[in-house]
């Protein structure tokens, strides 16, 4: 290989608009002998780093990555809580047999979901409960405020539920002047601070107990420094009892809800769902329409799973099955779709719909514990997020499905078997025929792809490693320095090992 | 048999050596190695980015050169794997179907038509291997002629271990087992320290290290200090993606503990 | 609701059944239950009290209803307001009766709650309680502490049995077929302030569980 007689290298064009058209092959760009790759013109026109999406997960997790004792602080945390998990899937000798037949349940579930929302709907209203459906968020939310208005009520507690933060429900109730009170300790942590949670099981875990003794302090007027955390959950205990004596109308999640009965179940541990729930006069429960499992005895598979993956306990301290309401009691089911209907559809990313939200996937993820919930810039982060989110806008959520390695840890511990990194995959080739990559992206993606189907292009590139520091995936961007910033690239050697074999086997 | 040896393009082109301690180590096995010339890259780098529909020609030219081996062996599970799920058979190229309605049914996209990955007439995955489990699995190997006295770490890239299963994964509750432990185990005076967490990803994730830099270098800083805490000399993989990666790290904390393909050791004579 | 949201949600509905009928993929069979190893064989006693006290409850096993007020009394001396479902200890604490029907929120200062469950489940602690035993809904939740009492021989090994136990309940008796009804493992708790746990979240603060055995003498076990 020598630099001296070569042809010039030709490339395809680096188009930006044209993501999808073939390839043009243009005039040549590069040759052998430039060596300050951030004066080539070619990465003048790449994306410089971050530059892309403020709001990317890339960028509010390098934002995280500024204090990295918090990140530490953060990432162990969360493994502890994967290695309760392993420990309390260890003691249960069936464990990977749980998870199949969990997951083949909800493989049944999702089949018949339209047979069994019918089934449920008519097993509730016998048992008393009103039903209502919402198309989307927004139906969601007038179906809660038309319930409290109805009542001419202007408050209400509420306590864990996932989909609520799907919906936005109390930014639109806030707007409506409702007031509502997260009953759960991490989601009143959260709401005091006005911050969305991180995590969808341990809301607040991204604050530090200082932290929340400041938030304390500031709205419930515990002492300044304090921040024990038996303290401050004492404190929160008689904050919150005063709520939940006050307030008539209670809102609380669903984990479970049952065909075969018309019940449902709410699982939690700090018994702020049931604390709502039996004190107020109307119970509304909001849930999305692939919670249903079709029969009771299912159960026993789900809740011998769900609190195991996500804390290490056996159970919940309270599981919940409310079927029907208390005499003079109302009480409301809001079934919700909102994109699940249409993602039932698609044949790659409907397992998705078997999620039970026990956050075992978030508390292993690697990238997760390092880059914290907030930098999924949506309700549900983590891996779940990240192919649930593209269903409900592939634009905003395109960067999600390509925050991760691919390293397969989450798929391992989902106790219903989500095949979460292939969804990865699967979406990032959706999101690129879809147009939402950056057109830098395209660009280095579409010149090394030309170079490595063209083995004679490719072996005459230049020297040893001069190829691939202009265009391996590791050193692209903003020439070589994403890499660089913190890493050292390898040297490269006198010869490649094509060029060995060449002369010592051939 | 006919060994075709499929040796990456960032080995080719970075880590010479790795190349030629696989091939050293088929052939002192017995196998008959061969390296067609003409090869380049699995196309993972691209599909991995969201481009598979792109990398019809790296797929091709890898048919074209691998199609007449017996077996095919790398020393990379990650390329391994890619080349496994995603190779295409170009005898059962359909004609684009008429454009599904549904985007996110990949293999209903015409771009993806001539995708199918399970029995294609090749039948390159069924003879694919990563080195590791062909040297188990296929040669079995019980014993090697190899001396490495030092302390090693290794480290379980994902997609050998999670892909193609060469060690029992942490997360599943099942019984325990490790292909490259075994063979290291049969390296004298080598001595394999315990780590805090034994198969957790180092962050390269192909484009993930320069896109999500943030992460990936503090996910493999994480890796080293791991190794670092338990006295490792050398940190080993067979995969030598992540090695370059934690050796990036390693070389700008200027640290002594070197890095080594698991083929460089297997085949290593003091 | 008013007519015009009652339409809209109508609509909803058939739209939403609709897509869901038009995206469901093929039928796919349900699979058979496991039915769970058995924690340990024999007595699963000892099991279910292991599972109790590692997630901060108490367990006793008591000869009988006058060893347990014995035993409450030395425990809970300065108790103010007791309120009980078992009615071999009205003589003990305020009955069933007298709180039935009442406004839950007047059970706010409710101390003791003592009230019986139907089965406890070995692997996990929890105990089965349904509606009739709460004597309100909000009892077991608002009562600073809460004992159970459930028959020694009830234990049952895993959830699997469980369900199975509480399909046999409701078929034995339609009193068990519960409009609520829980399980209860453990005193209330929270471990959401750096994962630090708390006892007593917003629910009881302890938790104490009687296994009642009327075989057993007096004698042996404190
Ligand atoms: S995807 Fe699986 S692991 Fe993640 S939250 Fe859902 S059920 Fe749990």
């Amino acid at each position: 290989m020598s630099g001296s007689n070569q042809k010039p290298l030709e490339v395809p064009e680096q188009s930006e608009g044209n993501e999808q058209g073939s390839p043009q092959w243009g005039e040549p760009k590069l040759s052998s002998d430039r060596t300050d790759f951030n004066a080539l013109p070619e990465f003048a026109k790449l994306p410089k780093a971050n530059s892309r999406h403020k709001q990317d997960h890339a960028a509010l997790a390098a934002e995280f990555n500024k204090d990295e004792p918090r990140v530490d602080w953060h990432d162990e945390t969360l493994w502890w809580v994967r290695q309760k998990r392993d420990k309390a899937a260890a003691r249960v000798p069936e464990w990977e047999l749980l998870r199949d037949t969990a997951s083949r349940i909800k493989d049944n579930v999702l089949s018949n979901l339209s047979g069994y929302l019918r089934q449920f709907e008519e097993e509730a209203t016998r048992n008393g409960i009103t039903v209502h459906w919402a198309a989307d968020a927004n139906e969601h939310n007038e179906i809660v405020l038309s319930i409290l208005s109805r009542h001419k009520i202007d408050k209400m507690v509420k306590s864990k539920s996932m989909l609520t933060e799907e919906c936005h429900l109390n930014e639109f109730l806030h707007e409506k002047g409702i007031d509502v009170v997260d009953t759960d300790l991490g989601e009143r942590v959260v709401q005091l601070a006005g911050e969305p949670p991180s995590h969808i099981v341990l809301p607040c875990i991204h604050l530090k107990k200082q932290e929340i003794g400041e938030i304390f302090h500031e709205h419930l007027g515990t002492p300044k420094g304090n921040a024990d955390p038996q303290f401050l959950t004492h404190a929160a205990r008689l904050h919150l009892r005063e709520k939940f004596l006050t307030r008539r109308v209670a809102l609380t999640g669903v984990n479970f809800a049952v065909a075969e009965t018309g019940e449902f179940v709410v699982c939690t541990n700090e018994g702020n769902a049931d604390m709502g729930a039996h004190l107020a006069d109307v119970h509304i429960a909001s849930m999305g329409i692939e919670k249903l499992i079709p029969q009771r005895r299912h159960l026993g598979v789900f809740l011998r799973l769900l609190t195991r993956s996500a804390t290490g306990q056996p159970i919940t301290t309270y599981s919940s099955h409310f079927r029907r309401p208390r005499q003079g009691q109302e009480m409301h089911i809001v079934l919700v779709d909102n994109g699940r209907s249409v993602h039932l559809g698609r044949k790659d990313f409907r397992n998705s719909l078997k999620c039970i939200r026990c956050a075992a996937c978030f508390n292993t993820c690697p990238v997760y514990r390092r880059s914290g919930g907030h930098s999924y810039h949506t309700a549900v982060a983590g891996p779940i997020g990240s192919i649930l989110s593209p269903n409900l806008d592939m634009k905003k959520y395109a960067d999600l499905p390509f925050a991760s390695t691919l390293c397969g840890s989450c798929s391992n511990v989902c106790p219903v078997k989500i095949d979460i990194h292939e969804q990865l995959y699967k979406w990032r080739q959706v999101i690129v025929q879809e147009g939402y990559a950056a057109a830098g992206k395209t660009a280095v993606m579409k010149t090394m792809n030309w170079v490595l189907s063209h083995p004679g292009v490719y072996h005459t590139a230049g020297k040893t490693g001069r190829w691939f520091m202009l265009n391996a995936p590791f050193t692209v961007k903003n020439g070589f320095n994403t890499w660089y910033r913190q890493r050292d690239m390898p040297t490269p050697p006198k010869q490649s090992f094509g060029d060995w074999y060449k002369k010592n086997k051939k | 048999m006919r060994v075709g040896l499929f040796i990456p393009c960032y080995i080719d082109q970075f880590y010479p050596q790795v190349g030629i301690a696989t091939l050293e180590l088929l052939e002192k096995q017995g196998c008959e190695v061969v390296f067609p010339p003409e090869q380049t890259c699995c196309g993972q780098p691209m599909a991995n980015s969201g481009f598979e529909h792109l990398t019809k020609g790296c797929n091709d030219l890898f048919i074209k050169n691998f199609e007449a081996f017996d077996y095919i062996v790398a020393p990379s599970g990650s390329c391994v794997l890619h080349i496994k799920e995603h190779i295409h058979d170009p005898a059962s190229q359909k004609p684009p179907e008429a454009a599904s309605s549904d985007r996110t049914d990949i293999s209903a996209l015409p771009e993806f038509a001539n995708f199918p990955t399970a029995h294609s007439r090749h039948n390159i995955p069924g003879k694919i291997f990563e080195l590791v489990e062909f040297l188990t699995d296929v040669l079995k190997v019980d014993k090697l002629e190899a001396s490495f006295p030092y302390k090693v770490g290794l480290h379980q890239s994902c997609h050998g271990q999670r892909g193609l299963k060469l060690a029992q994964m942490s997360e599943l509750m099942a019984p325990p087992f490790s292909k490259p432990q075994q063979l290291l185990n049969l390296v004298k005076g080598l001595q394999l320290v315990e780590l805090d967490r034994k198969d957790e990803c180092c962050g390269f994730g192909g484009t993930f290290c320069v896109f999500e830099e943030a992460i990936s270098v503090k996910m493999g800083k994480d890796r080293v200090a791991d190794h670092i805490r338990h006295e490792a000399e050398v940190i080993t993989a067979s995969d030598m993606s992540c090695l370059m990666h934690l050796e990036g790290i390693l070389r700008r904390q200027q640290s002594k503990v070197q890095i080594k393909h698991i083929a460089e050791i297997l085949n290593a004579r003091l | 609701m008013n007519e015009s949201s009652n339409t809209a949600t109508r609509n909803s509905r058939d739209k939403i059944l609709n897509t869901v009928h038009g995206n469901q993929p093929a039928p796919r069979e349900l699979p058979p239950l496991p039915e769970g190893t058995p924690v340990a064989p024999g007595d699963l006693a000892p099991t279910f009290i292991t599972a109790l006290e590692a997630i901060g409850a108490t367990a006793y096993i008591v000869s009988g209803f006058d060893r347990i007020a014995t035993m409450l009394h030395e425990q809970f001396p300065g108790a103010r307001r007791i309120v009980t479902g078992c009615p071999q200890l009205n003589a003990f604490a305020e009955a069933a009766a007298a709180a039935k029907g009442l406004d839950p929120h007047l059970l706010e200062n409710v101390e003791l709650a003592i009230l019986p469950a139907h089965f406890g489940v070995a692997e996990n602690g929890a105990c089965w309680i349904t509606e009739t035993q709460m004597v309100e809904r909000a009892l077991p939740f608002i009562a600073q502490r809460l004992v159970l009492v459930i028959p020694h021989s009830s234990i049952v090994p895993n959830m699997h049995a469980a369900y199975d136990r509480i399909a046999a309940l409701e078929a034995e008796a339609p009193a068990n077929t519960y409009g609520f009804s829980t399980f209860i493992a453990g005193p209330s708790k929270t471990a959401d302030i750096e994962q630090s746990l708390v006892l007593g979240a917003h629910g009881p603060i302890s938790l104490t569980v009687f296994l009642l055995d009327e075989e057993l003498s007096d004698a042996g076990y404190f």
